[in-house]
């Protein structure tokens, strides 16, 4: 099954805007050239939140389950790594 | 501004046993839940003691079934040893229901809790904590009790602690799938609705704890692996997962049943005794203290044990040092600060694969007769097992 499959599962509701940002894209870079691809932040993440496209990652925050795993695995703490505001997000039935 | 004497942060067990604490001593408590509702961020197995729990929130938790039968695979590459026992007094629980009454005992005790309420941000005045930040406006009070899980946010912001390192934190996902009941019970032998059973999972190469619980009529399943280890060998999670379930046969067993929900969660694996417990008038407990146990991976427990002392610290208002003091004084606790370092110990080099290899081949060879091959097994590893033993004895002092 895939991811986006799994993630259909969730209940979810989307907040404005990204809880989720890329601090130095310049690091994004820096990181390609030393992790290779994929880099730690889209290896970790089980909800395949981080794609890197025209050498820049984007972010699909919309999928994120908050499990916080990419702010911990990224080499650069290049992360800015929030909760989600007023309620929004994922709620889980069972957890 | 709202004000309270005591302001806490998260509605999980933690924050719950603080509020109840400190609303039974006649505060006036506040609770500020990020989700729509208690229990609708946080992940757990779950296999909770019963008993314990009672004995901090009084009768009538909502669980799933009784935990008739652990078993404990331990696999050596493709065949696995099995240990199979009866515990006593663990359930299954799922978290939603399960910390939505933990707060509405807190609720009954007198505490006031707000959900969909993101805490910001804490607002310090020469050292002292005046007010809490939200995104729907500022509160504040005497005291804090940062209960906010392993991303403790808070508590990072103000320079309490750091945040895990990739080699301290443990990756998890789980998915539960929809099972009738009786299914359920004839999957595993059970009698009946309320009796389940706890599956657990150590695999080597790469390293992975893995869990299977019964719900009532559906199965968790689960695993979870050092982020070190998965960054490094670019293994993902999820990849993980479904290895993990094809191996263990688990995927055959949900075969034609529904998917009804995909987790994921980081377990903190450093924490406690070696970081700060509070700053001024600020304290934090649970998975923001890295409270799991590292063998059980049971995060319950602990929570409910420090979000107790950390409700009591807040209503009097204690310094760092005693509350660290009383932190250890609670066997919950100074049981995980003392596997910590056997842990650190197991999990260094390659010793957690040595061992469950050599357990694997002495349980192998004892099943086909074989015991030279035990023997052999014996002196191969006794240069490694008597200086290993010495070292967890001194350790564990």
């Amino acid at each position: 099954m895939r991811i986006e499959e799994k993630l259909y599962t969730l209940r979810y509701k989307k907040d404005d805007k990204s809880h989720l940002k890329i601090l130095d894209g310049d690091k994004c870079l820096e990181c390609e050239k030393e992790y290779g691809d994929p880099q730690p932040c889209i290896s970790i993440c089980p909800a395949n939140v981080y794609t890197w496209q025209n050498n820049k990652i984007v972010i699909g925050y919309e999928n994120c389950v908050e499990c916080g795993a990419c702010r911990i695995a990224c080499p650069f703490e290049n992360i800015l790594w929030n909760y989600p505001k007023y309620g929004k997000g994922i709620a889980l039935r069972y957890g | 501004m709202l004000e309270y004497d005591i302001v806490i942060v998260g509605a999980g067990p933690a924050g719950s046993a603080a509020a109840l604490r400190a609303s039974s001593s006649g505060k006036k408590v506040l609770v500020l839940e990020r989700g729509p509702e208690p229990g609708s961020k946080n992940v757990s197995g779950a296999m909770v003691r019963k008993d314990y729990v009672t004995s901090v929130f009084g009768e009538g938790m909502p669980f799933e079934r009784n935990v008739e039968r652990i078993k404990l695979s331990l696999y050596n590459k493709d065949k696995p040893v099995n240990i199979e026992f009866s515990p006593e007094n663990l359930v299954t629980t799922g978290r939603l229901k399960f910390d939505k009454w933990l707060s509405s005992v807190s609720e009954n005790a007198g505490a006031m809790v707000i959900p969909k309420t993101t805490a910001l941000k804490v607002n310090w005045d020469n050292g002292i904590a005046k007010s809490i930040t939200t995104d729907r406006g500022e509160v504040s009070a005497k005291s804090f009790v940062l209960a906010e899980g392993v991303n403790s946010l808070l508590s990072m912001e103000s320079k309490i602690k750091y945040d895990l390192k990739p080699e301290n934190a443990v990756q998890t996902v789980k998915e539960v799938y929809s099972v009738k009941k009786e299914d359920i019970n004839s999957m595993f032998n059970m009698k009946n609705e309320s009796s389940g059973v706890a599956w657990r999972y150590i695999m080597t190469d790469p390293l992975v704890a893995g869990f299977l619980y019964t719900y009532k009529d559906s199965i968790s399943v689960g695993i979870g692996s050092p982020i070190n280890q998965l960054v490094e060998r670019k293994i993902r999670p999820e990849k993980l997962l479904d290895d993990f379930m094809e191996k263990t046969g688990i995927s055959d067993m949900v075969k034609g049943y529904s998917l009804r929900e995909y987790s994921a969660k980081v377990i903190p694996e450093a924490g406690f005794p070696d970081i700060n417990v509070s700053k001024s008038n600020v304290y934090l407990c649970g998975d923001a203290l890295g409270l799991v146990d590292p063998l059980t991976f049971d995060g319950i427990s602990p929570a409910i044990a420090s979000g107790t002392i950390a409700g009591d610290a807040a209503v009097s208002n204690i310094d760092p040092a005693t509350y660290k003091y009383e932190l250890m004084k609670s066997s919950e606790i100074s049981k995980i600060a003392k596997e910590r370092k056997l842990e650190a110990e197991f999990m260094s080099g390659d010793k957690a694969k040595e061992y469950i290899e050599m357990v694997s081949s002495i349980f192998s060879d004892w099943a086909s007769g074989n015991l030279f091959g035990i023997r052999n097994t014996m002196v191969n590893n006794y240069r490694n097992i008597i200086p290993d033993l010495m070292g967890f004895a001194i350790k564990m002092r």
